[in-house]
C-alpha cells in the first residue's frame, strides 16, 4: 500500500481533474438531507469529513439501482428481438464512509459467487471508491461492533483509496490499481507521506475507536450466538415482528441488503423485464400464486431478516455479518426495531 | 460474461392436456447452438417467461436422456401460467436454465427405489423416473405410488397406464375421491404404504406433492424405518431469479434455487424454519 499527502486546497483540483473523464459523486446537501450526488462544481469539504452526517442512503444504488432494465423485447414478425442495456459510464465516489465501502465489498462477494451478475459488475468494474475515514463517529454509528469502520484496515479490508483528515491536509492511502490510476494521472497534487503523518493517522483511529457512544454500540456476538443456535423463541420474534411496520425502509437504507423483485412491462409488441429493490419485510415477498405463503407471519419475516444478517451460517458463507454498523436503520425505522434495538432485545 | 437474466427463446413444439387445468408443453430452443448445448439433470428447473407478462419456475418433467426437446407441465393458476396456457404450438417463450442441483442420479444405483407422488408433484419426479427406467437394471426393486384428488386430477394418464402394465416396476395408484368409473384404490397415498412398501433397507424414497401430503408421507415413512437421509424431496419456493441473487427462495442459509430444489430430509431438518 502507498501513502501520500494531498493539501486540502488541492482536493477540489483533483476532483476537477477527475470530473473531466468521469462522473464524481460526493456527499451533497439537498435541502435538509445529504445524498451522494454528482459534484461537477467541486465538493463541499465540510460534508466530507468531521462529524458530518452520513448521506441518507448508502452508495449502493450506484452498483444496484432502485430499478433497472434487464432486457427489452420487441416482436419482429414471428420472432422476438431481445436487447440488453449497456452502462459503460465510469464513476468515482469521493467521501464514501468506511461502512458503506465495506457494504459494497460485501455485495461484490455476493454478486460474484455462484453465477456472476453482469449488470452489477459492468457498473462495479467502472466504479472507484475514495473512502473517508471517520475521525469522529456520529450519534447512530456502531461500525466498530461490525468490522465496518471507523477506519479501513489495509490488511483486513478491501478498498481503493482511503482519505484521513489531518486538518490541513488529507492522508491518502492507496490499496488497489484502480485507486493508483486516479493518483498517477494527477501526481503533481500528491506528495509522499512521511512517518509523522502515519503516526497521526494511528492516533486519530485510536481516538475515534474510543469515542463511540455507549448506545447504540451493540453486543453482536450474543445475538449471533442466539440466532445461530435457533435459541430465540418464536414469541420473541413475534413480539419484535409486531413492532415492524413492513415498510421496507431498513432494507432500502441498508448497505448490505440486495434482494430484488422482477417486474414486467408490456406495451403492445414490445416491453421489458426489469428488477427493483425488494424487501423480505413485505408479506408478498414469499407469497406463491396458490396463496401459500411460507413466511406469512410477521415474526417469521422478522426472524428471516436477522437470520440472514447475523447467523453464523451466513457469516461463514459471506465472510462477514450482513451489517456494517452505519446506523441508518435507526433513522429509518418507525417501529424502533433497528439492528441495535433488536440485538439489545436478543441479549436480554 | 454470460448474462444470467437473459432468456433464450424456445418454440412450443406441441402441447398435451393432462387435466382440466394442467397442460404439458414440449419446447425446443430456436438457436441451433443453444439447442445443441442444452442438457439438464433430473430434478432441475427452468425459468419460463411469457415476455412482458412474467416469468416463473417450472420443474423439468421429461427424460434428460433426450434433451433435444424438453417438457414441463403447467397448471393454470396465475397470470404467468394463464398467459402460457394461451400460447399455441409455434409460439415463442423465454427460457432460462436449467437451474438447481438436480437429483444425484448415480448415488441411487444399486438401491431399491420408491416414488411417492401427489397430484402435479409427479411432474418433476418424472424427470428422474424415466432415466431410471432407461437404466432399470442398475436399481433393485422399483415402486411408484401415485395419489391424486380425483381421477380427473391425474397427470400423464397414458403414461400411468403403461407403468401399471410394466413387469419391471411395481405400481400403486389411488384417488382421494373416486367417481362412478373409478375401480381403483380410494384414499390418500399413504394408505398404499402398508400394502406395497416392503422394506426401508437400502431403499431411497422420493416424495413430491402438496405440503400436507408430504407431511403425512414423512410421518408414515419414518414409522416404517426410513431414515431422513434416504427420504428425498424437492422444495418449492417462489424462485424469481433462479440463480441465488434475488433472495426470494431463501430458507435459512440455503437458496432453494441453487442449493436445491432437491434436498434430503436430513438437510431439511437442519433448516431453522419450516420448509
Amino acid at each position: 500500500m502507498d501513502r501520500y499527502i494531498i493539501r486540502k486546497d488541492d482536493l477540489n483540483r483533483w476532483v476537477e481533474a477527475l470530473a473531466r473523464t468521469q462522473e464524481v459523486f460526493a456527499p451533497t446537501r439537498v435541502e435538509k438531507e445529504i445524498f451522494f450526488a454528482p459534484a461537477p462544481a467541486g465538493i463541499d469539504l465540510n460534508l466530507l469529513s468531521g462529524t458530518a452526517a452520513l448521506p441518507y442512503l448508502p452508495a449502493k444504488d450506484l452498483v444496484l439501482p432502485h430499478s433497472e432494465n434487464l432486457f427489452h423485447f420487441a416482436k419482429k414478425g414471428g420472432d422476438y428481438e431481445l436487447t440488453v442495456p449497456e452502462d459503460k459510464k465510469t464513476a468515482v465516489v469521493l467521501g464514501i464512509r468506511s461502512c458503506d465501502t465495506s457494504g459494497i465489498f460485501w455485495l461484490d462477494k455476493f454478486y460474484q459467487e455462484n453465477l456472476s451478475d453482469c449488470y452489477y459488475w459492468q457498473r462495479r468494474n467502472n466504479l472507484t471508491l475514495v473512502t473517508m475515514a471517520c475521525n469522529q463517529p456520529g450519534k447512530n454509528c456502531f461500525c466498530v461492533c461490525c468490522e465496518g469502520g471507523p477506519f479501513l484496515d489495509s490488511e483486513r479490508d478491501e478498498f481503493d483509496i482511503q482519505l484521513v483528515d489531518l486538518q490541513d491536509s488529507y492522508l491518502v492511502e492507496c490499496k488497489s490499481s484502480k485507486g493508483k490510476a486516479l493518483i498517477e494521472a494527477n501526481s503533481k497534487l500528491f506528495a509522499k507521506a512521511d512517518p509523522s503523518a502515519v503516526k497521526t493517522r494511528e492516533a486519530l483511529e485510536d481516538k475515534s475507536r474510543k469515542s463511540f457512544p455507549p448506545e447504540p454500540t451493540s453486543y453482536m456476538s450474543t445475538a449471533i450466538r442466539r440466532i445461530t443456535s435457533n435459541a430465540v423463541t418464536p414469541e420473541t420474534w413475534t413480539e419484535l415482528g409486531e413492532k415492524c411496520f413492513d415498510c421496507g425502509g431498513c432494507a432500502f437504507v441498508c448497505p448490505c441488503c440486495s434482494c430484488f423483485g422482477v417486474g414486467y412491462l408490456n406495451e403492445g409488441e414490445q416491453g421489458c423485464h426489469y428488477r427493483f429493490w425488494d424487501s423480505c419485510d413485505y408479506s408478498g415477498f414469499t407469497r406463491e400464486v396458490s396463496g401459500h405463503n411460507p413466511r406469512g407471519e410477521k415474526g417469521e419475516r422478522f426472524k428471516r431478516r436477522f437470520f440472514h444478517k447475523l447467523s453464523y451460517q451466513y457469516l461463514k458463507r459471506d465472510g462477514r455479518i450482513g451489517c456494517v454498523g452505519c446506523g441508518r436503520c435507526i433513522t429509518a425505522c418507525p417501529g424502533e426495531v433497528s439492528m441495535p434495538a433488536v440485538v439489545e432485545r436478543l441479549r436480554k | 460474461m454470460s448474462n444470467i437474466y437473459l432468456p433464450n427463446l424456445a418454440r412450443i413444439v406441441k402441447t398435451q392436456n393432462e387435466t382440466y387445468d394442467t397442460r404439458t408443453f414440449e419446447f425446443e430452443l430456436i438457436d441451433p447452438k443453444a439447442k445443441q448445448a442444452f442438457k439438464f439433470k433430473p430434478g432441475q428447473f427452468l425459468e419460463i417467461s411469457a415476455l412482458g407478462v412474467g416469468e416463473a419456475p417450472f420443474g423439468l418433467a421429461s427424460n434428460p436422456n433426450r434433451p433435444e426437446t424438453f417438457q414441463v407441465t403447467i397448471r393454470a393458476v396465475g397470470a404467468v401460467t394463464r398467459a402460457l396456457h394461451a400460447k399455441k404450438p409455434g409460439d415463442l417463450v423465454g427460457i432460462r436454465g436449467p437451474f438447481g442441483n438436480g437429483f444425484p442420479f448415480d448415488e441411487y444405483k444399486g438401491k431399491s427405489i420408491i416414488f411417492v407422488a401427489g397430484g402435479i408433484g409427479l411432474c418433476p419426479l418424472r424427470s428422474l423416473i424415466e432415466p431410471m427406467l432407461d437404466a432399470r437394471s442398475a436399481f433393485k426393486d422399483f415402486l411408484i405410488l401415485y395419489g391424486a384428488r380425483t381421477p380427473a386430477d391425474q397427470v400423464y394418464p397414458g403414461r400411468l397406464k403403461e407403468w401399471e402394465k410394466m413387469p419391471e416396476i411395481r405400481f400403486g395408484m389411488t384417488v382421494d375421491v373416486g367417481n362412478a368409473d373409478w375401480k381403483g384404490n380410494v384414499g390418500v397415498v399413504t394408505t398404499l404404504f402398508p400394502k406395497l412398501i416392503q422394506t426401508a433397507d437400502n431403499t431411497v424414497v422420493f416424495v413430491c406433492g402438496p405440503p400436507i401430503m408430504i407431511r403425512f408421507a414423512i410421518i408414515e415413512l419414518s414409522k416404517l424405518g426410513f431414515k431422513p437421509e434416504n427420504i428425498v424431496s424437492t422444495l418449492e419456493r417462489y424462485m424469481k431469479c433462479g440463480v441465488g441473487k434475488c433472495g426470494h427462495c431463501a430458507i435459512g442459509h440455503k437458496y432453494v434455487c441453487v442449493d436445491g430444489p432437491v434436498f434430503t430430509y436430513k438437510e431439511i431438518g437442519k433448516l431453522p424454519e419450516k420448509s
